[in-house]
């Protein structure tokens, strides 16, 4: 389990750029290369073009370490940020065959795919907050609609754009803009009112 | 116009998490990111509620030519500490001089006239800990070492010298069982001990460094003078 503190001092030491700065990257690089291989990987379907982009993601957070928010809470969630983008732009660039049999898996079982990407179990290490803001998710997750739900996890899992979605849910492209959308918008305001209701 | 003021700023924070902001629109988002403040700090406020944990089931282990790519790319060297500065050399100098047992590494002696000229004043971190005079002959055949107190290897370990060139090569001088000692500089390299640059003494398994770098704490450097 990646360990979020650990990993944003790591992070602010690499951004620092001095005499520890390449050691604590290669340790950052240790640690974080192997999940956002796994994310890179589910992108862009071929190993040697996931490493292309995890070379090239690794090499833009060291040159944007500085730009990390030493006050943001999610390292992982920033770093996964940059892979993703790198993964989406090599994608389209390198034509990756459009629909992988992920994506059949998916159709077949969405909701066991959600289970296979995201680790909903708490870990021992994790405090109550944690704990509580995973079981959240997953709760907000599971009550959007059925096509809100399998358009955002194969935008976010497999980085399909709009229209490849729409092509691959025989959906207009305006109906598909419209579930991501507003499938993102009910999966906060959810995961917000169960922070409130908390908080009470 | 500015994103952060846009009605539509926590859309466009939903679609670049999930992935469909592309092409212009992402790279417009990601320069507000960078110029915007309360941009950043929606984006921020959505990773915090919307923040799945990845499982270990999705990772893969990249292969090592990833890492030494990177490594070369971004020539992270320069961003490293050089092995005679470490900290911790001077933590084991106390524990590898207070452990140093009377036991002589064979070194032959030159025999020869007594070198004249100091060229180096080798310290450690605590100077009252040691201090090491090098001093050269006028031919730069011969190099003596004088220490401010007698320093033996222990058993196990030698003390090797190293030559720091002003060009950052690492050479090795001489291998020796006492801080005292003199021997014959090796003949590639005695013009290079007047061209400056520093000397440094490590700890060694007896016999000398095994790679031909330094292994062990680096307990005494000095600059060479010119």
């Amino acid at each position: 389990m990646l360990d979020d503190k650990a990993i944003k001092a790591l992070l602010l030491r690499t951004a620092a750029r001095d005499d520890g700065s390449a050691d604590a990257f290669r340790r950052l690089y240790e640690q974080c290369s192997p999940v956002l291989l796994g994310i890179a990987q589910r992108i862009v379907g071929r190993r040697e073009l996931a490493e292309e982009v995890l070379h090239d993601a690794f090499a833009k957070i060291w040159r944007v370490a500085e730009s990390f928010d030493p006050l943001a809470n999610q390292p992982v969630a920033w770093m996964a940020a940059v892979v993703r983008n790198r993964a989406i732009d090599v994608r389209s660039s390198h034509d990756v065959a459009r629909v992988s049999s992920y994506h059949a898996e998916l159709d077949n079982d969405p909701d066991g795919s959600l289970d296979r990407l995201f680790d909903w179990a708490p870990a021992a290490d994790d405090d109550e907050d944690r704990r509580r803001a995973a079981q959240w998710l997953r709760d907000c997750l599971s009550r959007l609609n059925a096509a809100e739900r399998q358009s955002l996890v194969l935008a976010y899992q497999h980085g399909l754009s709009h229209s490849e979605l729409a092509a691959h849910l025989r959906k207009p492209l305006g109906t598909v803009k419209t579930w991501i959308r507003r499938g993102m918008a009910s999966l906060r305001n959810c995961v917000e009112s169960c922070m409130s209701g908390a908080t009470r | 116009m500015k994103i952060g003021g846009r009605p539509t700023l926590d859309a466009l924070c939903g679609e670049y998490l999930v992935g469909t902001l592309r092409g212009a629109a992402r790279r417009r988002f990601e320069r507000a990111l960078a110029q915007e403040p309360r941009v950043a700090q929606r984006l921020a406020y959505w990773q915090s509620v919307i923040a799945p944990r990845y499982t270990k089931m999705m990772e893969a282990q990249p292969s090592p030519s990833v890492w030494r790519r990177l490594e070369r790319d971004l020539g992270l060297s320069r961003y490293r500490v050089a092995w005679h500065q470490r900290a911790g050399f001077w933590r084991s100098w106390a524990i590898a001089a207070t452990a140093a047992l009377v036991l002589v590494v064979g070194v032959e002696l030159a025999r020869q006239e007594p070198p004249v000229e100091p060229i180096s004043q080798l310290v450690g971190k605590d100077p009252a800990v040691a201090q090491v005079t090098a001093h050269l002959s006028r031919d730069g055949a011969t190099l003596e070492l004088h220490s401010s107190r007698p320093v033996i290897a222990g058993p196990a370990q030698s003390y090797e010298l190293w030559l720091l060139t002003p060009d950052g090569k690492v050479l090795s001088v001489a291998v020796v069982g006492t801080l005292d000692a003199r021997f014959e500089v090796p003949m590639n390299l005695r013009s290079r001990l007047r061209e400056g640059g520093r000397l440094a003494i490590s700890v060694e398994p007896a016999g000398g460094s095994p790679t031909g770098r330094a292994t062990g704490p680096v307990i005494l450097v000095g600059p060479i003078r010119t």
